[in-house]
């Protein structure tokens, strides 16, 4: 069918100074259903882990980590080529659909251009430590005397007050936090064998394009934009609301989870032909456990007393997870996801990213999303959440180089010059590249 | 002040978790959500946690949290009368959220055809496991197998042992929220004069799109051909999880933080050795156990809290693993504000969790319970769709409500 619809989103403009991962996954979102989202990103230094051009130098490095299977710092064919913060795979995941403008706030003149950046916007999301945007006088008494059509949304780790509030953290840092990852770790092992997450980005991103959008919303009824805190704690909160409200309601404290149910059984991933090769198998009902043992030719297992009855299994998973186990090992799990599926049973594989971009139901409903970009080249990329019957979701940019868009940004939407725009190249203020000693100092560590 | 989404009025045809959460968010923020449950009730009634571990369907900590602020009616949408009642409801409704197996809805007679025919205003979400088309559309999937086949679930865990979920059910949390924007995103489009739209949400595509390392590392996949695996180079000298006097902490002190580590645990000695000074991986062994041995001894003496407090200090990224139980102790969190208490008839007062966002010019208003079940049937039935009493007796005989 034609996607005839126009863009929900068409003609919002977004001032996104977002750093790391969760702020750039707020404007991705609100980006791939028509908001114009302007990147404001600086030249003179490097934000850290954003474009990715700080942490892996060479391609020997990312060789060595990308085969090490710690793929953050990848860049195509693991070759940073002479512009590496165009390269990066974690960048370029998410930054379809912005223009990028060199501008740091932090200068004065980076500020003036901000300023007359934000007068002509709608929106200006941000996610960096609090005291960032406080020092640089943009907070929201500010920024409402500059244009109080704006809906702001800050995404500071914890809150914008109280005694976390400038704590710095990352992902891995906010997991712990809140809850999670206690909750998510193995039941016979301590939190150090949990291994990292970063769970709080992908739900606030999220949430913060859903709150962007009501901030919207109010503003189309109103005429007033508003300021909207989303600290990455607090959106992750009722994510954990079960177990929240257990001590609440009971004053118990949640035991690591691990890939435990609170009823079902069999639950768990179980290991089947091959080194490190999973598959998961959530089994709710009598008939899915004899179907279940059957598909895995012993059918007497259904009947085995021990395991009699939803609650009996449970009982007994321990027990159970190991006999499953000895009967998935020798199949392959792709053969055996079919298979279980077929005798009506939950099964799935435990799947990595070269199997997933592979996978055929992905692939059959086009979602991976194919984009050519200059000194990089064509590759597929994660497609978007959510279809939408009668509006278009074609990937309308690709990632943008670093500056990218200056001249169309400076020159016709704010309105400066052709010579200041030219002096402020000359002054190294604005430009598409980071200046060597900038390069040199992030390696460093600076 | 009114909330966000006020005037905004939601049909909610959904169970568990993810279509509840999505009206949950609505809801929370001002809009008329009205929640269809099939006469036995949400299944996720029958979930726990219950106070005292005793089941009852109007305490299950699930249900309660995940229906605030709605009104909820009983109704079999597989019947004749109740597709017939569906579609009335739908009429005087700006937004449907259902999760039924794909194509169910239509068969029943309350599909997306039907319901848009003359009201290209309507909004309608689907959440399916797999989404409404492809090979796969008609398997079973849930929370563990939809974050195996799309999700992190391969790298969550030691490479030593097996992969691991993530916490309950955070892939349909996160599929909840993506309706809730989808929703949200055709409305905003009505309001400005444009159209409605149809939402075909799968869970499974929502974790493959998740921003929890999956994106990236997939496009990394695209790039080099390499997967991601589980573990490995987090634990660093001074950096990754730790013991410490009460729990365990997660710090980053490598890198250019090492210094500020070294200062925190009070062997800045350590700088004047040159070997230091090398990248990570060419540091001699000996030196990374002399910094450990004296950072494990400044750990033993301190809580998580201290630590991670101290680390903030002198500018260390940190966190402190905590229980649900430091989570609703905790000074920050509920100096903040973070937790709503909410009365209810069968429970008493609670602790819940409270607003993901606080915005300053459209608060989100005072949560309401949720819902008993069919709390609403003579006000939706008798006062709105103009049915008898003796009507709701004879539809309850037969099961339609």
């Amino acid at each position: 069918m034609a996607k005839t619809a126009r863009l929900p989103l068409e003609g919002v403009r977004i001032a996104d100074v977002t750093v790391v991962w969760a702020g750039p996954h707020v404007t991705q979102l609100l980006g791939e259903w028509g908001a114009d989202i302007i990147r404001v990103e600086p030249i003179n230094r490097i934000q850290p882990f954003s474009r990715g051009g700080d942490s892996v130098v060479t391609k020997e490095q990312a060789e060595a980590m990308g085969k090490a299977g710690q793929p953050t710092g990848s860049y195509p064919n693991f070759d940073p080529g002479l512009d590496r913060w165009n390269r990066n795979a974690g960048f370029n995941a998410h930054s379809r659909n912005k223009r990028s403008m060199a501008c740091d706030f932090t200068t004065p003149e980076g500020k003036e251009a901000f300023i007359r950046l934000l007068k002509v916007s709608d929106a200006f999301i941000e996610n960096n430590v609090p005291v960032t945007i406080n020092k640089a006088g943009l907070d929201w008494d500010a920024v409402k005397e500059i244009n109080p059509r704006l809906v702001m949304l800050r995404m500071p780790a914890f809150g914008l007050e109280g005694p976390y509030g400038n704590f710095r953290a990352f992902g891995t840092h906010v997991e712990g936090m809140i809850g999670h990852h206690l909750i998510r770790g193995y039941p016979e092992a301590g939190p150090d064998y949990t291994g990292e997450a970063f769970t709080a980005d992908a739900m606030a991103g999220v949430l913060g394009a859903l709150s962007i959008v009501m901030g919207l919303r109010h503003r189309e009824r109103t005429g007033r934009g508003q300021h909207i805190e989303m600290p990455l704690a607090e959106s992750f909160m009722p994510v954990l609301g079960e177990f929240i409200m257990d001590y609440t309601m009971n004053k118990r404290v949640t035991e690591p989870q691990g890939n435990r149910h609170p009823s079902h059984a069999p639950h768990g991933v179980y290991p089947t032909a091959g080194n490190d090769q999973w598959l998961a198998i959530d089994v709710d009902s009598d008939a899915m456990f004899a179907a279940l043992c059957a598909c895995l030719g012993k059918p007497e297992l259904a009947e085995d007393e021990r395991f009699r009855g939803q609650l009996e299994r449970w009982k007994r998973r321990d027990e159970l997870d190991r006999e499953i186990a000895t009967l998935t090992r020798t199949s392959s799990k792709e053969a055996l996801f079919h298979q279980l599926q077929a005798a009506g049973v939950n099964a799935a594989p435990v799947n990595n990213e070269v199997e997933t971009l592979a996978d055929p139901q992905l692939n059959a409903r086009d979602w991976f999303k194919t984009i050519e970009m200059p000194t990089v080249g064509t590759h597929k990329y994660p497609g978007y959440l959510f279809k939408m019957e009668r509006t278009p979701d074609e990937v309308r940019l690709p990632p943008p180089l670093l500056g990218e868009h200056n001249e169309e940004i400076y020159l016709d939407l704010l309105g400066y010059s052709r010579a200041e725009y030219d002096a402020m190249v000359a002054q190294g203020i604005v430009g598409t590249t980071y200046a060597p000693e900038v390069l040199a100092a992030a390696q460093r560590g600076g | 002040m009114a909330g966000p989404l006020e005037g905004i009025r939601v049909l909610e045809i959904t169970r568990n978790v993810a279509g509840p959460f999505a009206g949950k968010l609505l809801a929370d923020y001002g809009a008329d959500v009205l929640k269809v449950e099939p006469p036995e009730g949400d299944p996720a009634r029958a979930y726990g946690p219950f106070p005292g571990d005793e089941p009852h369907p109007e305490k299950s900590g699930l249900f309660l949290h995940l229906n605030t602020n709605k009104r909820s009616i009983t109704l079999d949408p597989s019947t004749g009368t109740g597709a017939g009642i569906v579609r009335r409801l739908a009429a005087e409704a700006d937004i449907v959220l259902e999760d039924y197996a794909p194509g169910q809805a239509a068969r029943w007679g309350w599909g997306w055809d039907v319901l848009s025919e003359g009201r290209p205003e309507l909004v309608m979400a689907s959440i399916t496991p797999w989404g409404q088309t492809g090979p796969y559309h008609e398997y079973l999937g849930s929370e563990i197998t939809l974050q195996a086949m799309g999700g992190p679930l391969q790298n969550n865990g030691h490479i030593s042992m097996y992969p691991i979920k993530l916490g309950g059910n955070t892939a349909h949390y996160h599929a909840g929220a993506a309706a809730a924007y989808a929703s949200m995103l055709a409305r905003l489009r009505v309001e400005m004069g444009g159209e409605g739209d149809y939402v075909d949400l799968a869970v499974y595509e929502c974790q493959a799109g998740f921003r929890d390392r999956r994106t990236v590392y997939m496009a990394a996949a695209a790039y080099t051909g390499y997967p991601s695996k589980r573990g490995g180079s987090q634990i660093r000298m001074g950096t990754g999880v730790r013991p410490t006097l009460d729990g365990y902490v997660n710090v980053l002190g490598s890198g250019n933080r090492l210094p500020a580590l070294l200062t925190m645990i009070e062997r800045e000695d350590l700088l004047e050795n040159p070997d230091i000074h090398r990248p990570p991986a060419f540091v001699p062994q000996e030196l990374i156990d002399e910094v450990e041995a004296s950072y494990l001894v400044y750990l033993m003496q301190h809580t998580k809290m201290e630590v991670v407090t101290r680390a903030q200090e002198l500018g260390i990224l940190s966190g402190a693993i905590m229980t649900t139980e430091d989570l609703l102790t905790d000074p920050h969190y509920r100096g903040r504000g973070m937790w709503d208490t909410i009365d209810h008839p069968a429970t008493g007062p609670l602790e819940y969790p409270g607003r993901p966002t606080i915005m300053s010019d459209s608060p989100r208003p005072q949560p309401r319970r949720a819902p008993l079940l069919g709390e609403h049937n003579v006000e939706v039935y008798v006062d709105r769709l103009g049915f008898t009493r003796q009507d709701l007796v004879t539809m309850r005989a037969e099961g339609v409500i």
